[in-house]
């Protein structure tokens, strides 16, 4: 080999060598798809905050420069909150966007529309917020759900109920597998903790805008409880009626809300008054704890938004890091890779560590033992961080902590 | 008053070439989400041509064909879901309880004429939605029902819905040639006369109606199988809104203008899509535009522009 | 008890119809068209009374007439720019006329709609009270302060209307231009602005309802589909055109609705009007109170 030559091949290495590390730099990225309701009917209040939690994972994720070597990129669709739109969105993201995994869900019925989609191509679904316990007991290979399902809160639900020595109990649901599903869960729960309870649900239209003509019956002769199972803007008119009518909180009456709306931004602007003395089921409060990584991204959400965070920023941080960490392990995009190595893994997440179970039903791969609080606002825009505790993460329940509305 | 002459002598030819080359698309699309858009922009396609008999051909204008695709898929989904039967035996059901309800619906407008038409179908497409999606424990309501898909491969779906939308074409094209044709323009154009010369104005108007029906609920029976979820957003005002915006634009009363329509404002929104979010602001204003200065839409425009000579 | 909740309740909803179906009626009575963007007017309204109190900073009792003018605007605006061709080139529509008025409202209320959505954003707002009494105790009726107000000011407005229309020369004017338009035309009345002024007013009175409502029913950008179908079921009970008749036929929808949702099915409430719509259709296809028209 001449001496001109060897060098021509030694810069030709070395070009390559820098293009190579160029490319590198610019790695193509991993596209993760997201399906949230940006628009209505769809509940937009949760589509903003699960974008919020995903975005300040993906600047942390490509920060430490990425996975395997790719910056992570988002593609958003909006679903609007219906089950069709959400098929169709998902469907989009699979075959035009090549995405390599689903996530961002929080509306059950267009999980239950969407996750079908990604069964059929194999693709991962990180369940964000979908509650119905019908999506655990489908049992497909491809959904995780590091969210909270109905079976817990109606668990809880019933602890409290039974607490409280209630005896006549009436809820309100929403008209979708998340609203019915944790009403029936809640009859279900109830019969198993506390059988002498007289519990019956009723079924509300989530796009309705009236509900005075469902509450009316109920001055009559108010229940020990009215518990609500909806998600704004419908809980926020229900909640407003239930106090106009004088029939929850009450003296009487508890008003108990099952939907974790509480923490959301705009819930004291909605709903004032009606909100004091509402006992809120919770999955995240500031004195639960969280890991340094859940630290950080709570902080960033507050210096972004100067909003306090709340359970859909750490679900949705969690969604995506999950993503990351099934990649990594995985070493590949490849679904069925990822798939195997979520169902083998012990996830360190910013609410903290946990397994994927692996028994069928209602809590298949599901964070089972995922942890929650019970807390009381006691005064009228009162923030989360200033309610307390009725009942810690882990821990027992004190009824007696909780204050009977004076009304 | 009677509508351009010309609109109506566009010949029969387009909407076949039309349909002809949407059967080569599969050879340069490959892509099956692109093969996605065209099956939804076929079965929009498939409404608009049912409507476009009786508001573009009979002059009746009805604010329901969306309620009737819903209705078609429920018919087929329900069955499928509680029965067990064959896909192929619910849709066939669906085009058969569709034809069936609007053939009864029909006798009962046919007394009413403009707004009050409008609005009684309004009403109607409503009451359907409603309860639909109010009766959860045998609908799931607003939850969609998950029915079972007819193949694994989506270029099947895509050749069932060309070949179900030329049968209707075809279909369309033997109806408006024979005298039958010629008994709903004359209705059109003017009731009274046409009843003076014996023409069985009743009986026209309803056959009308029944068929622009089934076509719906054939159409809707083949989307829910395609999509495999059925839910009463089917059946919503606005998806009306949207078949009568693809005919308007594409233009009322001839054969290819409410093909032409579908495939365009479909196809449209989908690629604005990318622009975010304007999509539905960029279209409305294209439709005020199209009614408000282009009254004969795309197939007027290719009228002026000579094309009109091809029939 | 439970009967007079409902009945007070029926009727104040009823009180909210009307606002709506007046205008609708109004329009239809000197059109011959049905306003498929109505509800949208009232979405804008909605949206402007709660935007003007909480962006402004400004009193809401000052922010309601922000919203009239914002209604009455958008309206005006409408007519001008696209339902002028129904008169002015009215012979040479023939048989498009009613279609095109249904495809340029529908095509209206997609672009308001979505134009709200991408400016104002898709988050439903709460407009402040004008009177902030949460609760209030109304003989054996439980009101908030929002809906007596709301039902107080729509009573007024309601009757101010009814009044001015018959006794005032603009009342009588667009009363006539309703009847005959050519016979209006060359008594001298200029029906190209009575036109406008029913299209303003109706845009204003719709835009009301959305301000009055604002504090029970949340502002978004699809609020105004609940309220516009209930309209269009009014007009049709009471007769299109016929003010009195939507009126009453308002305050009747609201009451069967009342007590339907309690005594027959509240998940099937809405239907209760759209069935008799359809039925009252049957028996007498001109409407409750309307008067049978001529055929051509």
């Amino acid at each position: 080999m001449s001496k001109s030559l060897s060098r021509t091949l030694g810069l030709a290495s070395a070009a390559a060598a820098v293009l190579a590390a160029a490319s590198a730099g610019a790695a193509e990225p991993i596209k993760v798809g997201i399906s949230i309701a940006q628009s209505p009917p769809g509940s937009v209040v949760q589509g903003t905050q699960v974008r919020d939690g995903l975005e300040i994972m993906k600047d942390i994720l490509n920060k430490q420069g990425g996975v395997l070597g790719r910056p992570i990129a988002l593609v958003y669709e909006d679903d609007q909150g219906i089950p069709e739109k959400g098929r169709a969105a998902v469907e989009k993201l699979i075959s035009r966007d090549k995405v390599v995994a689903i996530t961002g869900g929080h509306q059950s019925s267009v999980c239950l529309a969407a996750m079908e989609v990604a069964k059929r191509s194999d693709i991962p679904y990180i369940n964000t917020n979908c509650w119905s316990d019908d999506i655990r007991k489908k049992g497909y290979a491809q959904v995780f759900n590091p969210s909270n399902y109905n079976s817990r809160v109606a668990f809880a639900m019933a602890e409290t109920l039974a607490g409280l020595g209630a005896k006549r109990v009436v809820a309100y649901c929403e008209n979708t597998d998340y609203g019915i599903g944790q009403a029936k869960a809640v009859a279900e729960a109830l019969k198993k903790r506390a059988p002498n309870v007289e519990y019956r649900y009723e079924t509300l239209d989530r796009a309705g805008k009236d509900f005075t003509p469902a509450v009316l019956p109920l001055r009559a002769n108010p229940p020990d409880a009215v518990l609500t199972m909806m998600l704004p803007p419908a809980a926020y008119i229900l909640m407003n009626q239930l106090y106009e009518q004088g029939v929850a909180p009450s003296a009487k009456t508890w008003l108990y809300d099952g939907a974790g709306i509480g923490d959301y931004p705009d819930f004291w602007q909605n709903v004032k008054e009606a909100g004091k003395d509402m006992i809120e089921f919770g999955l995240y409060h500031p004195e639960m704890g969280v890991p340094k990584l859940g630290r950080e991204v709570g902080t960033t959400y507050q210096q972004k938004t100067k909003n306090e965070p709340n359970r859909l920023i750490f679900q949705a941080a969690d969604s995506l890091l999950l993503i990351a960490e099934a990649i990594k392990q995985a070493k590949s995009t490849d679904g069925k890779a990822m798939i195997k190595a979520m169902e083998s893994m012990t996830f360190s997440g910013v609410r903290g560590s946990f397994r994927f179970s692996a028994e069928p039903g209602i809590t298949h791969h599901q964070w089972a033992d995922i942890p929650y609080v019970t807390y009381q606002f006691t005064e009228v825009g009162q923030p989360v961080s200033k309610t307390h505790l009725v009942q810690g993460p882990n821990l027992p329940l004190s009824v007696s902590k909780l204050e009977k509305p004076a009304r | 008053m009677a509508r351009p002459r010309a609109l109506a002598s566009l010949g029969p030819a387009l909407p076949f070439a039309l349909l002809g080359a949407v059967a080569l698309l599969p050879l340069a699309v490959s892509d099956s989400y692109w093969l996605g858009v065209l099956v939804v922009s076929m079965y929009f396609a498939l409404i608009s041509s049912g409507w476009n008999l009786l508001a573009g051909y009979t002059g009746q204008f009805s604010l329901a064909p969306a309620a009737f695709a819903m209705i078609g898929a429920y018919t087929t989904g329900l069955l499928c879901v509680y029965s067990g039967v064959s896909p192929w035996v619910g849709i066939a059901a669906a085009v058969g309880a569709t034809a069936v309800i609007g053939m009864a619906l029909g006798r009962i407008v046919m007394r009413l004429s403009g707004p009050y038409l409008a609005l009684t179908t309004l009403s109607f497409a409503e009451i359907a939605r409603l309860v639909i999606a109010n009766s959860y424990n045998v609908t799931r309501g607003d939850l969609g029902l998950n029915v079972p898909g007819l193949f694994e491969e989506r270029l099947a779906y895509y050749y069932l819905f060309l070949g179900a939308l030329a049968a209707v074409q075809v279909g369309l094209l033997v109806l408006l040639r024979s005298p039958s044709g010629l008994y709903l323009k004359a209705i059109r154009d003017d009731e009274v006369a046409a009843a003076s010369r014996g023409v069985d104005v009743v009986f026209w108007k309803t056959a009308a109606f029944t068929a622009s029906t089934a076509v719906a609920g054939l159409a809707g029976a083949l989307y829910g199988h395609f999509s495999q979820l059925v839910s009463p957003e089917l059946g919503l005002i606005t998806q009306s809104g949207l078949v009568i915006c693809m005919v308007v634009i594409g233009g009322m009363g001839t054969l290819v203008g409410p093909l032409a329509g579908a495939f365009l404002v479909y196809l449209l929104s989908e690629v604005l899509r990318e622009v975010g979010g304007v999509q539905l602001i960029v279209f409305a204003l294209a439709v005020i535009l199209f009614a408000r200065f282009f009254r004969e839409g795309l197939a007027g425009l290719a009228r002026r522009a000579g094309l009109g000579k091809l029939a | 008890m439970l009967n007079v909740d409902l009945l007070v309740n029926g009727l104040i909803v009823g009180v909210l119809y009307a606002l709506m179906a007046v205008g609708l009626s109004l329009i239809f009575g000197i059109l011959k068209v049905v306003n498929f963007a109505h509800g949208e007017l009232y979405m804008l309204g909605s949206y402007a009374y709660t935007l003007a109190a909480a962006a402004l900073g400004i009193s809401p009792w000052l922010a309601v007439p922000v919203a009239l003018a914002v209604g009455a605007l958008v309206g005006w605006a409408a007519e001008r720019l696209l339902m002028r061709p129904l008169y002015a080139g009215y012979s040479s529509w023939g048989l498009m006329r009613d279609e095109y008025a249904v495809v340029v409202t529908f095509a209206l209320s997609i672009l308001l709609v979505n134009l709200v959505d991408k400016v104002v954003g898709p988050y439903p707002r709460r407009g402040p009270a004008l009177l902030d009494l949460p609760r209030m105790p109304l003989g054996p009726v439980m009101l908030s302060g929002q809906k007596l107000v709301a039902t107080a000011v729509g009573l007024v407005v309601i009757a101010a209307l009814t009044l001015s229309m018959r006794y005032t020369l603009w009342g009588k004017q667009i009363q006539a231009v309703a009847q005959n338009r050519l016979g209006a035309s060359l008594a001298g009345i200029d029906t190209a602005r009575a036109s406008s002024a029913v299209f303003s007013a109706a845009g204003a009175l719709a835009a009301l309802a959305g301000a009055l409502l604002a504090p029970i029913i949340n502002a978004s950008p699809d609020v105004g589909a609940f309220p516009a179908v209930k309209s269009y079921v009014i007009v049709v009970l009471g007769g299109m055109g016929s003010m009195p008749g939507s009126i009453v036929a308002s305050l009747a929808l609201g009451v069967l609705e009342s007590f339907g949702a309690v005594y027959v099915s509240y998940d099937y409430r809405d239907t209760f009007g759209l069935l008799i719509l359809v039925l009252v259709l049957l028996v007498r296809p001109q409407g409750l109170f309307g008067e049978r028209g001529r055929v051509v």
